[in-house]
């Protein structure tokens, strides 16, 4: 196996991203958009759109689950929600990921 | 659990096609809303510029499609209807391709279509009848005769009530008895004296009136009869009002209390059924009438209980009953099995037919694969794109196994219209000639599994037809894409090659068949029978023979008198010319016993007719030699014998034959025992010409010698009336005068001595057809094959063509090197089918090689075989024109035209 390419480190943070994000509560698709660019400070520029994909990959991996509902302004919209897996994954992930920014990290300090 | 839950996350996805896309649209619909609603809210821009933005923040909606159905695993289902709706506009497209392939699989699907269902109707009979399967047949094997018992009218009535697991216990009584219509037409139709129990068995209802019932088959209950709808459309005209009329049926009137159905021919193939009353015959083991008995299993009962049971009510008979029931052993079975159960070897023969409708798919689809490989390597480019813009090689390889799909599709519709019609119109007609009676579930016409039968060829020949030229088309795809090459990559390997000759060897080999066969139809149809056979009408005589001795003594004396009877009743009819009777008609196939001739050690065989002494004089063939038959040589000791020209000349090598005696030679003893005591010396009195004394089919001349009989005393009776003009409306007064004389006389048959080859004509006839068609395909499909591949390579070569016009090549050198190829191909078919009718030419003449090849054996003058090779010379060219239009093609290429391809 190659090692991960820029666009996998990418699409993983975006997992990590739409995982932390309905961590704190169950979210439609646009809301989690908007939560993303917020949390990045727009420094993760990416097509609202593939956003979907994600959300479709992560239901399937059985990390998040989704119900339609309504918004409050009285409109259908498609609620993610976390399962208990998905917790259990975010928590990994984070794990992971503060490894490999520490490591990095590391790197960039000494040389 | 979260694999349980990812796994019906990836059910509903799979089952919810449709709704996943329609909730994916209203997902990316809610989502570009919120998105114009939040700019027009928080830029403060107009509807129309927010709406813009936030399609354009989202991004390519199709690539996010796209990527979500992938996701759900089923892009390849999603593209599946385009590739079916691709592979129809193929069809239209490529019109000439499509009317060639799908003909010719359509062909192969028709063929394998029909063999499957006549293999399956005999190989697995199935009554359509409802619970069909759990009918059955029970008999008494006798096993120390190794047959049937057919007396068993006692062990019925004993069954009938001790068995319980089986149901509606019935027999029924075989008759044939003559049915007289309202305007005198008299004809023997086939009757089940029945029990009622029958139309329980079989409970179809009547179309009109009722069937038997329990009342009818009471001691002194009225005499009834139950007509089928043949008998009712074409003896009583359709009658409605047939029901409560009186019918005249043999000897006796009984009233017709109901008409059944069409098709109805229970239990076997009968035409009328009137009431059995077992109380009228002898019940005693091995006397009275031949029955055959059936019934129901009961509800829930296993065939192999139902055997036990009779097995123990048969062992109490013996033991009850030694002397008649000792050797008797009952047997229960299937009833559609009771006429045909096939052996092993049977077996075996079918499954080499169904091998071989498969392989005549597989040939012709492999044809139908070049003509589709020429079609894929010209869209290469196509290909190429398709490949370049991410679709898999597995992706392409189902779009063009689609298209083959479609084709097939097409083909089996076809096909098997075809294959409906011809078993319809066929089928029937065809298990006849070959079977004799039918039964009545022996009923050709597409059975469901037949239909999945030819939906499997057809996927088979997709498979074929799609899939090979796919994976040679698209293997290394990638690198000519990247070289620039589409289509130099690709050759017509020696796969193709072999398929093309092959076609052609068949294409110049059948017709040859056909000719044979066509010639075989103008023999049969041309031989002379010896005497103007357009003016005899023939009728079969038919009269029960009773199973006891004494009885069948008396019958035959009646027989033999109610024959003169007729006779003399038929000669006084105006324009009668002459009556006689003989056992077996002119150009009938007539027995052939070993005889040796008194002085000569040799035996030999011989032809026998048993004649009326009157033969000859009706058939005005003159006696060449000695003296013709009189009343006097039917005596016992006469021991007179005439042979006929043949005989003459091939058993007795031109001697005279008139004084010389001769006589049957024991038949060689099977174990070897104790030979036969020689048998009696016959003195031949006289020599006639010949008179087919061989059946149709049969070559050469017969030697054949008349014994005389007096009528009805052979195991054949028919009678020959001479006519003066056209003797067909003499049949009719025959059948009337028949019953007249006798009821017990029944006419089973009236035929034109001219059209006693008919049927065998018939099948020829069937047989030609099939070859001329196998024929066209083969000679179609190699036109086909050839201009496609031709085509392809003219396509592929068009720049080295262009230079090498440029460079001054000669249009002879440029046709030559595009000719070569093809040239070579028909040259070797048409080689390799003028091999294979030699070889069949020498195998027909008998050849050894001591004795050289005899052309007058094959029916075959060397003008005829000079003209056979004159057809194949004449292949050669037609196979030729299929390069006509590439060639000009070719030649057609301008150098620079041709340069600035590149």
């Amino acid at each position: 196996m190659p090692a991960r390419s820029p666009t996998d480190a990418l699409r993983g943070s975006l997992d990590l991203l739409v995982l932390k994000t309905l961590s704190l509560e169950p979210m439609h698709g646009w809301g989690i958009s908007q939560r993303v660019q917020q949390i990045s400070g727009g420094v993760l520029e990416m097509n609202q759109g593939s956003l979907y994909p994600a959300l479709q990959r992560l239901e399937k991996q059985g990390l998040i689950t989704s119900a339609w509902g309504m918004t409050g302004n009285n409109r259908e919209a498609r609620y993610y929600r976390l399962t208990a897996a998905g917790r259990r994954g975010l928590a990994h992930e984070m794990e992971s990921w503060r490894r490999f920014a520490a490591g990095l990290e590391t790197v960039l300090r000494t040389t | 659990m979260s694999w349980l839950h990812g796994a019906r996350t990836r059910l509903r996805l799979l089952f919810g096609r449709r709704a996943a896309e329609s909730r994916m649209e209203r997902e990316f619909g809610f989502h570009i809303d919120m998105e114009t609603e939040r700019l027009i809210r928080e830029a403060g821009l107009d509807p129309h510029e927010a709406r813009r933005r936030a399609l354009v923040a989202f991004g390519g909606r199709e690539q996010h499609r796209e990527e979500l159905r992938a996701g759900r695993g089923l892009a390849w289902l999603g593209g599946l209807s385009l590739d079916f709706r691709l592979g129809f506009r193929m069809l239209v497209k490529y019109p000439g391709l499509t009317v060639i392939g799908g003909l010719a699989m359509a062909f192969g699907i028709w063929v394998g279509a029909v063999t499957f269902e006549l293999a399956t109707l005999v190989s697995h009979p199935r009554l359509r009848l409802p619970g069909g399967d759990r009918i059955v047949l029970l008999r008494n094997w006798d096993l120390a005769a190794g047959r049937a018992e057919p007396g068993a009218l006692g062990d019925f009535l004993g069954w009938r009530d001790a068995l319980t697991s089986v149901t509606d216990l019935g027999a029924y009584r075989d008759l044939t008895e003559n049915l007289t219509s309202a305007d005198g037409d008299v004809r023997p139709v086939a009757v089940a004296e029945i029990t009622t129990s029958a139309f329980r068995i079989a409970p179809t209802p009547p179309l009109l009136g009722r069937a038997l019932v329990p009342a009818d088959m009471e001691p002194g209950a009225p005499p009834v009869v139950v007509l089928g709808y043949d008998i009712w459309r074409t003896r009583f005209g359709s009658d409605p009002h047939a029901v409560g009329k009186t019918a005249r049926l043999g000897g006796t009137y009984p009233t017709v209390v109901g008409v059944m159905p069409k098709g109805f021919g229970f239990p076997v193939s009968h035409e009328l059924w009137t009431p059995l009353h077992p109380e009228r015959y002898d019940r005693a083991p091995g006397e009275g009438p031949a029955i055959t008995i059936f019934g129901r299993l009961a509800p829930g009962v296993t065939l192999e209980r139902a055997r036990a049971e009779l097995g123990i009510l048969g062992q109490r008979a013996a033991r009850d009953h030694p002397a008649t029931h000792e050797h008797l052993q009952p047997q229960i079975g299937r009833y559609a099995y009771q006429f045909y159960e096939p052996t092993l070897a049977e077996r075996a023969g079918m499954l080499a037919v169904h091998g071989f409708a498969i392989l005549l798919i597989v040939l012709v689809c492999s044809n139908v694969a070049l003509l589709l490989f020429a079609r894929a390597a010209t869209r290469e480019s196509e290909l190429a794109v398709r490949s370049a813009l991410g679709a898999s090689r597995g992706r392409i390889i189902l779009q063009l196994f689609t298209e083959a799909l479609v084709l097939g599709g097409v083909a089996a519709a076809l096909g098997l219209a075809a294959a409906g019609f011809a078993l319809e119109r066929w089928g029937g007609e065809f298990l006849r000639v070959n079977t004799g009676r039918l039964p009545f579930w022996f009923n050709p016409s597409l059975s469901p599994e037949t239909v999945l039968y030819a939906a499997g060829l057809a996927v088979l020949g997709a498979v074929i037809s799609g899939v090979v030229p796919a994976l040679k088309v698209t293997r290394g795809l990638g690198a000519r894409l990247r070289q620039g090459t589409a289509g130099a990559g690709l050759r017509f390997g020696g796969v193709w090659t072999a398929v093309i000759v092959t076609q052609v060897a068949v294409t110049v080999a059948f017709p040859a068949i056909v000719f044979v066969e066509q010639r075989e139809l103008v023999r049969i149809r041309s031989t002379d029978a010896g005497f103007p056979a357009d003016e005899y009408v023939a009728a079969q005589l038919e009269a029960d023979v009773p199973a006891d001795s004494g009885a069948a003594r008396v019958q035959a004396t009646r027989f033999g008198g109610a024959l003169e009877e007729l006779r003399r009743r038929v000669a006084a009819e105006p324009g009668v010319a002459g009556v006689t009777f003989v056992d077996r008609l002119p150009r009938m196939g007539h027995p052939e016993p070993r005889i040796e001739i008194e002085g000569d050690s040799a035996v030999r065989e011989a032809a026998v007719a048993s004649i009326d002494p009157d033969y000859f004089d009706v058939l005005d063939a003159p006696i060449l030699a000695g003296r013709a038959f009189s009343g006097g040589d039917l005596q016992r000791d006469a021991r007179t014998v005439i042979v006929d020209q043949g005989f003459v000349d091939q058993v007795l090598a031109g001697r005279s034959a008139v004084g010389r005696r001769i006589r049957f030679a024991p038949e060689p003893s099977v174990d070897g025992g104790g030979a036969e005591a020689p048998r009696p010396w016959y003195e031949i009195v006289g020599v006639v010409k010949e008179l087919g004394m061989r059946s149709a089919t049969e070559r050469g001349r017969a030697a054949g010698l008349y014994l005389p009989a007096a009528p009805g005393s052979a195991d054949e009776t028919w009678m020959i009336v001479h006519g003066r003009g056209d003797p067909m409306p003499l049949g009719p007064r025959v059948r009337a005068l028949a019953s007249a004389v006798d009821p017990m006389l029944r006419v089973a048959d009236v035929a034109r001595l001219d059209r006693v080859t008919d049927p065998i004509l018939w099948a020829i006839g069937l047989w030609i057809r099939l070859t001329v068609m196998l024929t066209a395909i083969a000679l179609l499909l190699s036109l086909a094959g050839i201009y496609a591949v031709l085509s392809f390579t003219v396509a592929r070569r068009t720049r080295e063509i262009g230079v090498r016009v440029a460079l001054g090549a000669s249009r002879r050198r440029v046709v030559t090197a595009i000719f070569r190829r093809p040239l070579i191909q028909v040259g070797l078919g048409v080689g390799a089918g003028t091999v294979l009718i030699a070889i069949g030419t020498i195998a027909a003449s008998g050849w050894a090689p001591d004795r050289g090849i005899d052309l007058s054996k094959t029916g075959m003058s060397a003008g005829q075989a000079a003209l056979l090779l004159a057809y194949a010379l004449l292949m050669l060219g037609v196979c030729l024109l299929a390069c006509i239009v590439p060639t000009r093609r070719a030649l057609g290429v301008e150098p620079t035209e041709a340069l600035r391809m590149e």
